[in-house]
């Protein structure tokens, strides 16, 4: 672990070496240098392509290829220490953003952090209503399974915990299939609603409903999860 | 300025590789043994000299004190890391040491970094040698699995050496980008790298685009303790106890004798990749000989739960690049330990075709290497590599739980920023810790450093410090801070936890400086009449026994091949050819393979017959 320090010169309307005009492009038009990432860019700008949460796989990775092509640090070994900062921060947005935008999940969320909807932490406590039920049930089990497992219980009861747990795993997965299913909806209505010019307030009624989309999602994650983790601990 | 090269530095051999611009191609530069594999050991001198490569290797067997082998186990680890290697490798750790190793050889001290450099000085001599001109800068693999610390051993160890270290290249990358310039191979290719101690799997994807070819690696996973050093512990053990049983003889005591049968134990183990059964035969120091002889199938049978520690990753890193064993379309081999036949199987049954070894797969990390060197030298760009990192990075939250921020197998350099506030009024510093793994306790995590952020006094919660930690593209932490509130810079001071920090490496490199100018060609001279004169020495040792034991037991025309072979030796001595004076230590070698075997035999045949003889 090295200790540095990132470049904090903003993105100005000259270019850092000749002067030429420049506005967030990644190379100077006149002198042909590595320029600062504009402040602000989304990943999608960086990319080159619109807000939308359908992504074709293969442009988006020839667009990754493209940039890395340009902006990976191995085309500046032998430049300057500043021109090697300016490519290390810009490859690794390009990255970053590719890393982002391949998974739809990661893509909706960076899309709802952008807008402000999303914070880290705050979406993973509070269990959706409608499992309440099918919850409760599935820590009681878990519970059962971890004090059989304390006391030593004998494997007929264990095999038993373990199939209802086996039964609620599947349940789960299902669930969490549901909510990427509805995810893909709504990402396929976001994305009509931008081409026909929808109004601010019903965008944020969308990115809220896919909000809640997400949480339920995490909250599932979370819960199979762990069940597998206990299954495969018994 | 100096030439650049890419350097493998080895587990076991390490190797230097350049790109031959007549010949279009990567080639491994030769040593003064005449082979490119320089075997990665060090011994030093009482004097202080340091001795690297095939003649340390040989003073294993008699100074093993002083020698030490397999070092790079021990790069970027601390104590408590390699407990459990201590049982098997005679690793002399300093009792100082803590979260940097200390190795004593002989009455000196010296940090894995340290002994690495002269592993790298070495290379670079005999690259230099090569060239006729200087080596300044360099690409050095490391494996792909290998964490924040020991990637960051590695190139304090190319900075010890007096090395611009251009590139940590990831040694399956490497060799996957030998293997695309050789092959001209487009698709999904698999790299499964068994070396002498270090364990890879690499799932990439070769992509030709308008401006060249990329080579973008999809996922990544290992064990960085696993390797042919393993297979030969495992049968060093079997044989160890056998000889305390048969022969009553502990081995602890007698590390020369272990360096043999160890040496013993790998010549068997080569010849089982291409004979159905192997003898290990060794003198013993209570004059009687160890004789045990091992079949294929019984070498399998003991290896394969080793082996079988290979699987867990390839199907981790399959997993991760979200492909089938059967969506790869080429397998690639790579590191000496492939060429075991079982490892062959296991691979061509787990994806279902017969892995690629048309490259000499020791060789094949170097030759990549060389490549990207050149691409970084030249500036000249044909094509491109996009790797990834091997582990999750993360920080510590409460209650010791570790919150993932870059993920593992994203493409390098990654980047993720963090912001961080107070949680106490008045509070003046937050800690931060940073972690390398994929478990979710930072106890179950690598710890990579530890460092304060400085806030201003003022209200809980009123500080927004910004952190951004980058893995570049070496695969290695770089942390800055920045203060949202005034937009002000905050350098980081980072103290690693299982590194050398930059005073330290800076105090190293002034002291490296005496190591430095111990001019190579004089080195080769010293090793090389060291080495006549210990072969003379054995030489004349092994005629006066089996004179006096059996004499006329040598044929005339015998003792005559050695006697000319004594008197090229002598002749050369004297002068300044150290590779006239290697060649004729090889002709008397090949003179006295006879002569030893002779010596055996009476030794073995005394063994079996139940009888002493009295000086073997």
């Amino acid at each position: 672990m090295t200790t540095g320090t990132s470049s904090a010169k903003s993105s100005a309307a000259a270019c850092w070496s000749c002067g030429a005009a420049v506005s967030g492009e990644q190379f100077c038009a006149a002198c042909g240098k590595i320029q600062p990432p504009a402040a602000g860019a989304d990943y999608f700008a960086l990319m080159g392509l619109p807000r939308k949460l359908t992504i074709d796989p293969g442009e988006l990775e020839t667009r990754f290829h493209q940039l890395s092509w340009k902006l990976h640090p191995d085309n500046f070994v032998r430049a300057s220490e500043y021109e090697r900062a300016l490519s290390l921060e810009r490859s690794s947005q390009v990255n970053d953003a590719f890393r982002t935008l391949r998974e739809p999940v990661s893509r909706v969320e960076y899309l709802l952090a952008q807008a402000g909807m999303r914070r880290e932490g705050q979406q993973k406590q509070q269990a959706p209503p409608e499992l309440l039920e099918e919850v409760f049930e599935l820590n009681e089990s878990l519970d059962e399974l971890r004090g059989a497992q304390q006391q030593g219980g004998d494997a007929p009861e264990m095999a038993a915990l373990s199939r209802r747990l086996q039964t609620a795993r599947v349940n789960f997965e299902e669930k969490l299939g549901e909510v990427d299913r509805e995810l893909e909806r709504l990402s396929a209505e976001w994305d009509r609603e931008l081409d026909a010019g929808a109004s601010e307030s019903s965008q944020r009624k969308l990115m809220e409903r896919m909000n809640g989309a997400l949480n339920r999602r995490s909250y599932i994650r979370n819960l199979v999860q762990s069940v597998q983790k206990e299954l495969a601990e018994a | 300025m100096g030439r650049t090269v890419g350097i493998d530095l080895g587990t076991t051999y390490s190797l230097v590789g350049y790109f031959d611009k007549t010949a279009g191609r990567p080639q491994c530069i030769p040593g003064p043994y005449a082979d490119t594999l320089c075997p990665s050991v060090v011994s030093v001198d009482a004097d202080g000299s340091v001795v690297v490569g095939e003649p340390a290797r040989r003073r294993l067997l008699t100074q093993s004190a002083r020698t030490i082998y397999s070092v790079k186990r021990l790069m970027g680890r601390g104590v408590a890391d390699v407990q459990s290697e201590l049982a098997l490798f005679p690793f002399h750790i300093d009792s100082g040491s803590q979260n940097v190793i200390r190795v004593r050889l002989g009455d000196r001290v010296f940090t894995p970094p340290e002994i690495s450099a002269f592993i790298l000085r070495e290379l670079k001599g005999w690259a230099e040698e090569f060239f006729g001109e200087p080596v300044d800068r360099a690409v050095i693999t490391v494996p792909a699995y290998f964490n924040d610390a020991q990637r960051q051993a590695t190139k304090d160890a190319g900075r010890l050496a007096g090395l611009e270290v251009l590139r940590l290249v990831n040694e399956p990358t490497a060799a996957a980008l030998a293997y695309g310039l050789h092959e001209q191979r487009r698709g999904r290719v698999a790299v499964y790298d068994l070396g002498g101690g270090t364990f890879d799997i690499s799932i990439l994807k070769l992509v030709s685009t308008g401006e060249g070819d990329i080579y973008q690696v999809l996922s990544t996973n290992g064990d960085t303790h696993l390797g042919g050093d393993d297979l030969d512990n495992c049968l060093l053990v079997i044989a160890r106890d056998e000889i305390r049983i048969r022969h009553g003889l502990d081995l602890e005591a007698h590390a020369e004798t272990m360096q043999g049968l160890r040496k013993a134990i790998i010549r068997a183990k080569h010849e089982l990749s291409s004979a159905a059964r192997a003898t290990v035969m060794v003198p013993l120091p209570d004059e009687s000989v160890y004789i045990r002889e091992i079949t294929r199938a019984e070498f399998e049978g003991l290896v394969q739960p080793i082996l079988d520690r290979t699987m867990g990753p390839v199907q981790q890193a399959l997993e991760d690049s979200r492909l089938k064993p059967s969506e790869i379309d080429e397998v690639v081999l790579v590191g000496g330990s492939t060429r075991v036949p079982l490892v062959r199987r296991m691979v061509e049954q787990f994806f279902g075709r017969r892995p690629h070894s048309e490259l000499n797969p020791d060789e094949v990390v170097a030759l990549g290497a060389a490549v990207q060197a050149d691409i970084l030298e030249s500036g000249v760009k044909n094509m491109l590599l996009l790797d990834v990192t091997p582990l999750s990075l993360g920080i510590e939250t409460m209650g010791g739980v570790v919150a993932q921020i870059i993920p593992r197998n994203s493409t390098i350099p990654a980047s993720a920023q963090e912001m961080f506030t107070t949680g106490v009024e008045s509070q003046t510093g937050i800690d931060i810790h940073v972690l390398q793994g994929e478990r979710e306790l930072a106890k179950d995590c690598r710890s990579l450093a530890r460092f304060q952020l400085r806030v201003p006094p003022g209200p809980a919660g009123l500080a927004r410090i910004e952190v951004k930690f980058l893995i570049d593209a070496n695969g290695i932490l770089q942390v800055a801070a920045r203060d949202l509130k005034t937009g002000e810079q905050q350098t980081v001071e980072v103290q690693p936890s299982y590194g050398l920090s930059d005073a330290e490496v800076e105090k190293m490199l002034e002291e490296s400086i005496e190591y430095a100018e111990q001019d190579f060609t004089e080195r080769q001279i010293i090793e090389a009449r060291n080495e006549a004169e210990a072969i003379l020495r054995a030489t004349e040792k092994s005629l006066a026994r089996l004179a006096s034991e059996a004499p006329g037991e040598l044929p005339e025309a015998e003792r005559l091949a050695v006697n000319a072979a004594v008197s090229a030796l002598r002749e050369a001595v004297p002068g300044g050819d150290y590779k006239l004076i290697r060649a004729r230590v090889d002709e008397l070698n090949q003179a006295t393979l006879p002569l030893a075997e002779r010596v055996m035999n009476r030794a073995v045949s005394s063994v079996l017959t139940g009888k002493r003889v009295t000086d073997v």
